[in-house]
């Protein structure tokens, strides 16, 4: 066994060991993090297939942003695990079928690629080779489409989370820096001229 | 002794000569990596000490020399505290994920021309993918504390270090594109050409935002509301005690000194001699890049403790407000302007 | 490619370790004499009043959406501004279209006062 398919059933291992405890470990919080392991260790077997630029931004975006919106709703939902139980059963059947669907997708892509010949692997790329350089030459020219569509997924996004999550709370005072910057002397202070209360004798 | 040593060498297999060999090569960073970050808190004490007109810690050793020793010491023979409402396992892994991720990070440094332990194509994309796993130890300690003041902490320093994580990818981005790789080692060797060459002109306001936002990442003064001790006494790490502190400790001092040293790296000329270009330049031949790199990493070592000194404290609101409706959008411009500066190939920087 | 990324396991392995070996150091060398009051989570002075993990404003959760959007801009902008010289102008452009769809997003967050904090 060569070390490289050593590093790849350690951290196969370690996936197939987090992604199974992230449905069964009972603290939610536990959950998010086993699941941060299993993004990680993916990430490691990414990069293994020498898909360097995306194992990196799947730990940029998943691990550093996504699991950090996952645990701050987990933390502070103040999720009540006994309630969530009570339903399991009666979703039992519903889960099932889907799960049912998604294991026979996935077995009809593992029958086809070990029905059809195996292709020839591809060749290990040079220590100078930059796949991000290769995705940057087709993404924004031949790819330029899709990518502009993704732009306005995220607008989408960003307006839906304003809308679902902003709630304005009446009577909370907040700074505004350019009224601060932009006011003048007369719109504070005003001298008033008044005689002394006593007159010097 | 060296024929011993060699005589082991050639006693290894050949499979472990590697890894023993980069084993090593991490000692040769962590070491001088620790005891910087022994004697910056040293430093802080007394360049502090100074700007208030005092004279700093003076007792033990010569002049307080052997003060970091003491320290380190007595942490490690203090009790680690674990309060029993905690959730012990998280509470003593917050503070392992926090330092695993900054040391890691030097992997990627380039400490002179070809001095690098891990050559790898995305060195600046790994180093934010591992900046960005800062986050967890500090949310995972506040909540594993079960306690108000922790997950406060926790909760204020996460929103502001994702805010200023944002400002800090777009200035990288500037870096990079200046650069034209994402290997920090070409980066350096695109700024060849002497103090004006050096990225920090072009760059001027993402040199300025990257290290601002990395004041804020580290959640140092004046960004440091994570912290805020006459509000919320030590935010995030309030529960901890003796190694288990110390560990987040370590872990904040050698984020500075990541910080700095790759503001050195990106925008001013890493290992460069900043004679170059000049009829001084034959005068200084004889030093090594490696001195270059660490005299500038130390200058913005400098203007972390100096910040500390003078500024006050941000209001949360206030920092917020900076990060996101100052920095994000003078990001967004100034990567514009690059790109036009870059296709026209505005002289002398993009060639 | 792969053996670029050896050292950086091993160091991510080291790093870990030494975060592990110290709290462990700390465990063995400290003294240990637990009592409630010690072990109590810290208040000003008085028994806690509730479990600390409480419900949060929601104002957080919009911090964290809004940061990963800005993330998946900055992973794309990457390979964008390694390969801006070859792909030129029309690149550029591209970017430039891309920026400007999220830009119409930043001034609505900017104008519905998502930015704010009281």
């Amino acid at each position: 066994m060569t070390f490289e398919l050593f590093i790849f059933y350690l951290f196969a291992a370690v996936l197939v060991f987090a992604a199974l405890r992230v449905v069964t470990v009972r603290n939610p919080v536990h959950a998010v993090l086993f699941l941060v392991l299993a993004f990680f260790s993916s990430a490691a077997l990414w990069l293994l297939l020498e898909a360097e630029f995306l194992a990196l931004v799947l730990v940029l975006v998943y691990v550093g942003a996504v699991m950090v919106l996952f645990l701050f709703v987990v933390m502070m939902l103040d999720i009540n695990v006994a309630v969530l139980r009570e339903g399991f059963t009666r979703y039992l059947p519903v889960g099932l079928l889907v799960g049912l669907a998604i294991v026979a997708e996935m077995g009809l892509v593992l029958v086809r690629y070990f029905v059809l010949p195996p292709g020839s692997a591809p060749k290990p790329v040079g220590p100078d080779f930059s796949n991000t350089r290769m995705l940057g030459d087709l993404l924004y020219t031949h790819y330029v489409y899709p990518f502009e569509i993704a732009a306005a997924i995220l607008l989408v996004a960003i307006v839906a989370a304003i809308a679902l999550t902003l709630r304005r709370r009446p009577g909370t005072k907040h700074q505004d820096p350019a009224a601060q910057i932009a006011v003048r002397r007369r719109d504070r202070v005003r001298l008033v001229r008044m005689d002394a209360e006593k007159k010097p004798e | 002794m060296t024929a011993t040593l060699l005589e082991f060498w050639n006693g290894l297999p050949e499979d472990f000569r590697i890894p023993v060999l980069i084993l090593l090569k991490i000692v040769a960073i962590l070491v001088p990596l620790m005891l910087s970050v022994a004697y910056l808190t040293f430093a802080e004490r007394k360049i502090i000490g100074y700007m208030q007109i005092r004279i700093g810690p003076q007792r033990v050793g010569p002049r307080g020399w052997l003060q970091p020793i003491a320290d380190a010491l007595k942490l490690l023979l203090k009790e680690i505290i674990v309060p029993a409402n905690a959730n012990r396992f998280l509470f003593l892994l917050a503070p392992v994920l926090s330092i695993g991720p900054a040391l890691a990070a030097w992997s990627v440094m380039p400490f002179g021309h070809g001095m690098v332990l891990a050559n790898v194509d995305a060195g600046l994309l790994f180093l934010l993918a591992l900046t960005s796993m800062g986050v967890y130890g500090v949310i995972i300690a506040g909540w594993a504390s079960n306690s108000k003041y922790a997950f406060l902490g926790a909760m204020r320093s996460a929103a502001q270090m994702v805010a200023y994580e944002i400002a800090m990818g777009f200035a990288l981005v500037g870096a990079l594109m200046a650069g034209g790789s994402l290997n920090l080692g070409k980066i350096v060797l695109a700024q060849q050409g002497g103090v004006l060459h050096w990225f920090w002109l072009p760059l001027l306001p993402l040199f300025f935002i990257y290290f601002i936002s990395g004041v804020a990442e580290t959640n140092r003064a004046p960004f440091d509301v994570a912290e805020g001790e006459s509000e919320i006494v030590a935010g995030f790490h309030v529960e901890y005690s003796g190694m288990a502190f110390a560990v987040f400790f370590l872990a904040e001092y050698a984020n500075m000194i990541l910080i700095s040293t790759l503001a050195a790296v990106l925008f001013l000329g890493g290992w460069l001699s900043p004679f170059e270009g000049t009829g001084w330049q034959a005068y200084v031949n004889w030093v090594p890049g490696t001195v270059w790199l660490l005299l500038k990493a130390a200058g913005f070592l400098f203007l972390f403790l100096w910040f500390r000194a003078t500024f006050p404290r941000y209001r949360y609101d206030q920092i917020m407000r900076l990060g996101w409706k100052v920095f994000i959008p003078i990001t967004i411009v100034w990567l514009f302007l690059e790109g036009f500066a870059i296709l026209f190939h505005l002289q002398p920087w993009f060639a | 490619m792969l053996e670029g990324y050896l050292p950086v396991l091993m160091f991510i392995v080291v790093g870990l370790l030494v975060g592990s070996v110290a709290i462990m150091a700390g465990f063995v060398l400290g003294r240990r004499r637990p009592d409630p009051a010690k072990l109590s989570p810290y208040e000003c002075g008085f028994e806690a009043f509730e479990d600390s993990r409480t419900k949060f404003d929601v104002r957080y959760y919009l911090v964290a959406i809004l940061f990963i959007i800005f993330d998946l801009e900055i992973a794309f902008l990457f390979p964008w501004a390694v390969a801006l010289h070859r792909i030129g102008v029309f690149g550029l452009a591209a970017m430039g279209l891309f920026l400007t769809i999220l830009v119409v997003g930043f001034v609505y967050e900017w104008k519905r006062g998502a930015l704010e904090w009281e």
